[in-house]
């Protein structure tokens, strides 16, 4: 085991294939995130209801103030309980995504409400219809401001990831620990493990930096 | 609706008195671990303020590094990883360090654009007037800094509280741990769960409220363009 190379041939392996699931797991909870959170974004910006702006409240603050952990246990053990059976995988790409859904929610409402009220009333007022206004008008100016936040929500995203190795999901921290047990590496496999997610989550924080800078620029 | 509500009837009395003294414990973790990170985190910023390019280069680097790794993978080294070294840290004092370091990366550049939201001319008026750079410290930046940035700070003690929870895996008495054992014991992971959530909820609301509350003020008498 002392030989650098069989370690390598070893360790990296199991680690890069837990690469490959961590960026499944987080590109899966991306995408429900984005997809929900800007339907909650919707409803709070435009929705005239009041029981439904009250629900969109209630879900963000649940998801907010409850650590994801929780969230991945009820999910994962909790519903296996009364029957509904998730595999790993789904719970934790389920569990983040419906989490980060309340981040990007209020990402969402910030770039819709970084908008002069003026654009949508002059896009009604010229005869465009209320979706019409939103797809054209409104959703690319907003993810146009949102982009910066969307890349830091994208780079935590990853980090979050390790956390459902608790769950058994296999990614780079559930191969990083069974790789302790098996080769008592410890120090050097959970110091590969944490550079890889580095590497993972630095070229997304370095985006966030440079379109925030890049959009900030034009004011 | 009612076989889920019928276990909190028979053991909710019992859950709770273990489960309310493993809050105490993810209290106490966060409280320490925050103030860790409030030091760190000020140590940090102050030296990113450095006239030496090389202590302000090795900040910046810190704040990177520790950002883009999992709070988890931090918890790993120091608890697995060091006692290859000889130093053998116990749960909860690995569990602090953990949380305090992944912190202070969050701190120090919150603290970082406190200091940046502030006037140059302020700085250079008390200078000029003659005040010591100690005195024009600790009298007019640090006090406006901490009130620019008390709605941030707050939400990383929150991101704190909820990151604590991790600290079960490195086998710290904590809430989340203590929750485990239980559904392990009572077979009733659903119930178990969802009551420490709302342990944890109870906890946390309150400061996003006065998180809020806070940031609101803050931005009072200041125009937005909100349609």
């Amino acid at each position: 085991m002392s030989d650098p190379a069989t370690l390598a041939a070893t360790i990296l392996p199991p680690l890069l294939r837990g690469a490959i699931v961590t960026v499944e797991v987080a590109a899966g909870a991306f995408l429900i995130a984005v997809v929900i959170g800007m339907l909650l974004a919707l409803i709070k910006t435009f929705g005239r209801s009041l029981p439904l702006r009250a629900c969109v409240d209630l879900y963000v603050e649940t998801f907010r103030n409850v650590p994801a952990l929780t969230h991945l246990f009820i999910l994962y053990f909790g519903l296996a309980s009364i029957g509904v059976k998730l595999t790993s995988l789904s719970a934790a790409i389920l569990g983040l995504g419906l989490i980060g859904a309340a981040t990007l929610a209020d990402v969402f409402r910030a770039g819709f409400q970084s908008l002069h009220a003026g654009q949508r009333e002059a896009a009604l007022a010229i005869g465009m219809t209320p979706g019409t206004v939103l797809r054209f008008i409104l959703m690319p100016q907003a993810l146009r401001t949102t982009l910066p936040p969307l890349a830091n929500y994208g780079a935590q995203l990853v980090k979050d990831t390790s956390i459902v190795a608790a769950i058994a999901a296999p990614e780079i921290m559930f191969f990083a620990r069974s790789l302790v047990t098996s080769t008592f590496e410890t120090t050097l496999i959970y110091l590969s493990a944490a550079l890889l997610y580095l590497a993972l989550s630095l070229p997304l924080s370095f985006a966030a930096g440079r379109l925030e800078k890049r959009l900030g620029g034009g004011r | 609706m009612n076989s889920f509500l019928t276990p909190f009837a028979d053991n909710g009395s019992i859950w709770l008195s273990v489960l309310l003294p493993a809050a105490g414990t993810t209290a106490s973790l966060t409280i320490t671990a925050f103030l860790l990170a409030v030091i760190l985190g000020g140590g940090i910023a102050a030296l990113r303020l450095s006239s030496l390019s090389a202590l302000r280069r090795s900040a910046q680097i810190y704040v990177e590094i520790v950002r883009g790794v999992p709070v988890l993978a931090i918890l790993f080294l120091l608890y697995f990883g060091l006692p290859g070294y000889g130093i053998a840290l116990d749960p909860f004092t690995a569990a602090t360090l953990g949380l305090g370091i992944s912190s202070s990366a969050y701190v120090a550049e919150i603290i970082r654009a406190g200091l940046d939201a502030l006037h140059k001319g302020q700085r250079e008026a008390a200078l000029a007037i003659g005040m010591k750079p100690r005195i024009l410290y600790q009298t007019i930046i640090l006090p406006q800094v901490l009130r620019i940035s008390l709605p941030a700070l707050l939400s990383t003690l929150i991101a704190l509280l909820k990151d604590s929870s991790l600290c079960a895996l490195i086998t710290v008495d904590e809430l989340m741990l203590t929750a485990r054992a239980l559904s392990t014991e009572y077979f009733q992971p659903l119930q178990i769960f969802v009551l420490t959530g709302v342990i944890y909820f109870a906890i946390a609301w309150p400061l996003s409220l006065l998180s809020r509350r806070l940031e609101r003020r803050l931005l009072r008498g200041r125009r937005t363009v909100a349609g």
